[in-house]
């Protein structure tokens, strides 16, 4: 988990060009300033380039928190493996 | 019948005195009764007409969740959807459908089905299960309080507060007056005093002078504000006065430094919906152009927002403004976050009257029934000056001039006061010979300074 968080974290701080972004798993968007829904998608968007994966729109719905995106990341990339 | 009137007053007091009278196993009747009488007072047909899509939704929502594991589950979603959608787009354009027999635009419909649209599609997705109390349902379609001009109230929130109806505690319904005389102040004592010199400029913007159609413009979104919000306020007041908790619609506006913000403040039961259930599907499936695409979907959410208020490029034009500066805001934020970097606070001020400006300038598109007086309104801002200074005033007697800015300054000035300090809960703290001055001051300030007997509230149309 501490390895997709740092990914997450290096991603969402190039996307809303901030530096100071820590993340945890109970952080959701609310916690960090310029995560909106806008936002959201291209964060999903990256995520699913930078792993090679692919969410559905349930999945992405589902998603509270990091805690929730890190799971779904694990889920996806080892039914790919 | 208008929350501000007397049928609605005796409609009230008859509808609390029979719901803690009548005891525990008749409350949800009461208030089932009370509605349909509401309903129904404006004109039979949009009674039957709301009873019909709600026993349409009760049955499509029982049949959607038990076809699950069937081939027909799709299907049915979709058929509700279309029949929903259409009867909705057929009621939009009677008029012009059935010419001058058409009949009467159904009050609260865009309201209701868009509810019942959320409805279905969170027991399509497996979000929530299918109501199947159908007083309870109806009761959740049909409440009075919400029923004209929303909030949109989603099944999650409002089902379950109807399942286990509460009888209001003091505090609860203490709350529930201060609020209600907060609403009745922002629309009796500001918004109507404004509509009275607002409404002209823009039915006939080909009357008035470049001062007045600035000024009109620059006061509308304030006399949007105060129509609607005072709406809600009305609304949330009432249901509290029945231990129910209808969601707020408004969020202190004025204080948004992007579109995007703006929305997440404004009318937010219409933009959560529309981000829920039509920006989210779209911008799911066209983010594989990446921002290009996600922009895209944003601008096909707010034309659709845009269109939802009514039909014609005024609307259309209303949403696009929307999506645009979001779409503008996304692309430019690197250099929008080196200018703040750069003035500090001075962005900020700057964001804030952009957003209000940008806003009010949409609104001329919102507000004026035709595309063609609009644009009037929109060429015609800097060219047809008269010199004539007064024109400002747009002719509001000076007495109510002042009147109004105070009144305005005090709505702004309360709003910070409550979402800082939560205001309204201190005041419950305060010694009573305090706390009844102060409600004293207010009810005086409703009598005095508010225009009773106005016709109704602006989103009452849609």
């Amino acid at each position: 988990m501490e390895k997709i968080i740092t990914t997450l974290t290096h991603i969402i701080s190039k996307l809303l060009n901030r530096d100071n972004i820590l993340l945890s798993p109970e952080t959701t968007a609310h916690d960090v300033d310029g995560w909106d829904s806008i936002t959201n998608m291209l964060i999903i968007n990256e995520v699913e380039k930078v792993y090679h994966i692919k969410f559905s729109f349930r999945d992405i719905a589902h998603m509270r928190n990091v805690g929730d995106l890190c799971g779904m990341i694990k889920e996806k990339t080892s039914s790919n493996s | 019948m208008s929350f501000i009137s007397l049928q609605f007053v005796i409609l009230m007091v008859a509808t609390l005195l029979a719901f803690y009278l009548a005891g525990e196993r008749y409350r949800k009747l009461v208030l089932l009764v009370s509605s349909c009488i509401f309903i129904g007072y404006y004109h039979l047909q949009f009674l039957f007409i709301a009873i019909a899509v709600s026993l349409f939704t009760y049955a499509a929502g029982l049949l959607i969740e038990r076809s699950r594991r069937s081939r027909w589950h799709k299907p049915l979603y979709v058929g509700s959807l279309a029949a929903m959608i259409l009867f909705w787009i057929f009621c939009r354009n009677s008029a012009a459908l059935l010419g001058t027999t058409g009949f009467l635009f159904p009050l609260g419909i865009s309201f209701y089905t868009f509810q019942a649209l959320s409805y279905i599609t969170e027991i399509y997705w497996g979000e929530e299960k299918a109501e199947t109390s159908l007083p309870d349902f109806m009761l959740y379609m049909l409440l009075f309080m919400k029923f004209i001009s929303g909030p949109i109230e989603r099944s999650r929130d409002m089902l379950p507060q109807l399942h286990h109806m509460q009888q209001a505690n003091y505090e609860m319904m203490a709350m529930g007056m201060k609020i209600l005389f907060v609403g009745l102040f922002k629309k009796i004592v500001i918004a109507d005093r404004l509509a009275i010199y607002i409404d002209p400029v823009f039915d006939t913007p080909q009357s008035f002078a470049t001062e007045q159609l600035i000024a009109a413009c620059l006061i509308y979104p304030i006399y949007l504000y105060c129509d609607f919000s005072g709406y809600t306020d009305i609304a949330i007041g009432c249901g509290r006065l029945f231990g129910l908790k209808i969601s707020p619609n408004f969020d202190r506006p004025f204080i948004a430094q992007s579109t995007a913000e703006l929305w997440r403040r404004w009318h937010m039961s219409l933009s959560f919906w529309v981000r829920d259930y039509i920006y989210y599907p779209l911008s799911a499936t066209m983010r594989r152009w990446g921002l290009n695409g996600i922009l895209m979907s944003v601008v096909i959410t707010f034309v659709l927002l845009g269109i939802w208020h009514g039909v014609g490029l005024s609307f259309v034009i209303y949403g696009l403004i929307q999506g645009l500066s979001i779409a503008y805001e996304m692309k430019t934020k690197k250099m929008r976050d080196r200018l703040k970097q750069l003035l500090g606070k001075g962005f900020k001020l700057w964001s804030v009257l952009r957003m209000y400006l940008i806003f009010a300038v949409s609104l001329i598109f919102f507000r004026c029934a035709h595309f063609k007086n609009a644009w009037y309104f929109v060429t015609h801002m800097f060219v047809n000056s008269t010199d004539d200074w007064t024109g400002w005033g747009l002719n509001i007697p000076v007495h109510y001039r002042c009147v109004t800015l105070i009144a305005i300054a005090l709505m702004l000035a309360f709003e910070y006061m409550q979402a800082r300090y939560d205001l309204l809960k201190r005041i419950e703290k305060l010694r009573p010979v305090w706390r009844w001055s102060i409600y004293y001051v207010m009810i005086f300030a409703l009598l005095a300074y508010g225009k009773i007997g106005a016709d109704n509230f602006v989103y009452v149309q849609f």
